[in-house]
């Protein structure tokens, strides 16, 4: 199979937060091998998104990213991420610095906020110079994956439990 | 995971907001289209458009059968589950040979070994002398697998399956359900019609899993791919009707369960299993599917129904060249 893409992937937010978790599903979604909806896992991800949060923008569409919400606060823009839980925490602060840093290549300097509903916790997220670098890297990384032939072996992890390609991979 | 729903009444099948309706001569019933996954229609009904939309939108399978009970064909919504890498990595594997061959050959192995497993389970529960019969088995497995070509290869497959199914009679005891032999289209006796049910009981369950992955059945390696039919099912059913199918069939007749009054003539010639007899096999055929095993690498229980999902899977990968296809084996 030639493995080359006529056009980069798309670099959004998901494949960014799968590069923490797994490298084998970065590949498997890059290549719309996408895990069947009805799992119920996501499934609940995005009941979490419905039910909460509903007094600010929902779901927002900027370049290659998706936002969960989007508001301002006192002359700042505050960019919101809803996740399930703080189990994946540093995936989540990746993703969102990885959104901040799409603003601000586009001119607009935001700050992130990460927001755990059902733990009723949130954290800020500021893009460092530091941030920035190790995105940059990551973004390489990520093209170096899903260019691979074939998917980096599965290997189990603590995320394989909860993960939405179980069957897939462990079949 | 969502429901199979049998219909076996005749009416109306109408949408009405957000559920399905079966309108008849029962009267009314509503069925949550969130968790059906797919329906097997024998009865007479009526639809429209309308309501094939909604089956896309919520896909969800038809599966129609005719007044004998043969299947008809499949309302297949359109894809959901869409992967271009998959569906070019599909393709590959059929027009390549060498390895349209390779994965052709694991399907009639893993087959065999199967009916071998089967076959075993028989031999020791009821002290039936089968060996003669699993050694023959062997050696068309062997053989199998020095095959060069596709239809060497079905011919193997077919005379295996001969030679497993002269243990039959001498599983079940004969009797009014003597098989001496297969017969399809029609089915010339009971026990080939209850086998004809069944296989494509199989088939469609076969399809419906199939589609909770990204392969495309109409992209078959054993059987010949024919873009306007399924094909894959059939390749992947062929690990499974011995172990779901024939089993099944023997437990029903050991136990009475069918008897020779749930078959019918039909007019043109052939047997059929009876509107009396169907409700009793789809039972037992719906629990069997329900019924769990546990899975070695997933480590928790697992149906019949995913284990067959998870073949599908397991063909996706062999295509991705992420692990190569081992046919499910019954352990015992
Ligand atoms: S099941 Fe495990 S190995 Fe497979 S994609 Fe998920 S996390 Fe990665």
């Amino acid at each position: 199979m030639t493995a080359s893409f006529s056009e980069s992937p798309r670099l959004g937010g998901t494949l960014v937060w799968y590069f923490t978790i797994c490298k084998r599903e970065v590949w498997l979604m890059a290549r719309g091998v996408e895990p069947d909806r009805d799992d119920e896992f996501l499934a609940l991800g995005r009941l979490i998104d419905k039910t909460t949060y509903n007094r600010d923008r929902h779901c927002i569409d900027f370049g290659n990213s998706k936002f969960d919400i989007m508001r301002e606060e006192k002359g700042t823009l505050v960019v919101g991420e809803i996740k399930k839980s703080s189990r994946s925490i540093d995936a989540a602060r990746l993703q969102l610095a990885h959104y901040l840093y799409e603003l601000q290549k586009n001119g607009v300097e935001a700050r992130g906020e990460l927001l755990f509903p059902k733990e009723k916790k949130r954290e800020e997220v500021l893009l460092s110079e530091e941030l920035k670098t190790h995105l940059d890297q990551v973004y390489q990384e990520i093209i170096a994956i899903t260019s691979l032939e074939s998917p980096p072996c599965a290997k189990k992890c603590k995320y394989c439990r909860n993960c939405a390609y179980n069957e897939l991979c462990w079949s | 995971m969502g429901k199979t729903l049998y219909v076996l009444s005749s009416g109306e099948l109408k949408r009405k907001e957000n559920t399905i309706i079966i309108e008849g001569l029962e009267g009314r019933k509503f069925i949550p289209v969130e968790t059906t996954d797919e329906m097997l229609i024998f009865g007479e009904v009526d639809l429209n458009k309308r309501f094939l939309e909604f089956c896309t939108a919520n896909k969800v399978m038809l599966h129609f059968f005719n007044h004998y009970g043969y299947y008809q064909g499949t309302f297949y919504p359109r894809e959901h589950m869409n992967s271009g890498a998959v569906i070019l990595a599909q393709a590959k594997h059929c027009l390549d040979d060498c390895r349209r061959l390779l994965i052709a050959k694991k399907f009639v192995t893993g087959a065999i070994e199967n009916m071998k497993k089967a076959l075993q389970y028989y031999s020791r529960r009821g002290n039936i002398e089968l060996d003669s019969i699993i050694e023959k088995l062997t050696v068309f497995s062997n053989y199998a697998k020095e095959q060069i070509g596709i239809s060497e290869l079905m011919g193997i497959e077919g005379n295996a399956r001969d030679c497993y199914y002269t243990a039959f009679d001498l599983i079940t005891g004969g009797g009014s359900f003597s098989m001496k032999k297969r017969s399809r289209r029609p089915p010339q006796n009971r026990i080939n019609a209850l086998i004809s049910f069944l296989n494509s009981m199989c088939y469609v369950t076969t399809l419906a899993q199939i589609y909770k992955t990204h392969i495309d059945p109409r992209i078959g390696f054993l059987h010949e791919t024919n873009f306007r039919r399924f094909s894959l099912n059939l390749d992947i059913a062929e690990i499974f009707k011995p172990i779901i199918v024939d089993r099944l069939i023997f437990s029903l007749l050991n136990k009475k369960e069918i008897q020779a009054k749930h078959f019918g003539a039909q007019s043109g010639g052939g047997i059929f299993l009876s509107e009396k007899g169907r409700p009793i096999v789809l039972k037992a055929w719906e629990e069997r599917l329900n019924s769990t095993i546990e899975h070695p690498r997933l480590k928790r229980n697992v149906s019949y129904r995913s284990l067959i999902r998870m073949e599908a899977y397991k063909i996706e990968k062999h295509i991705l060249h992420d692990e190569e296809y081992q046919p499910f084996a019954m352990r015992w």
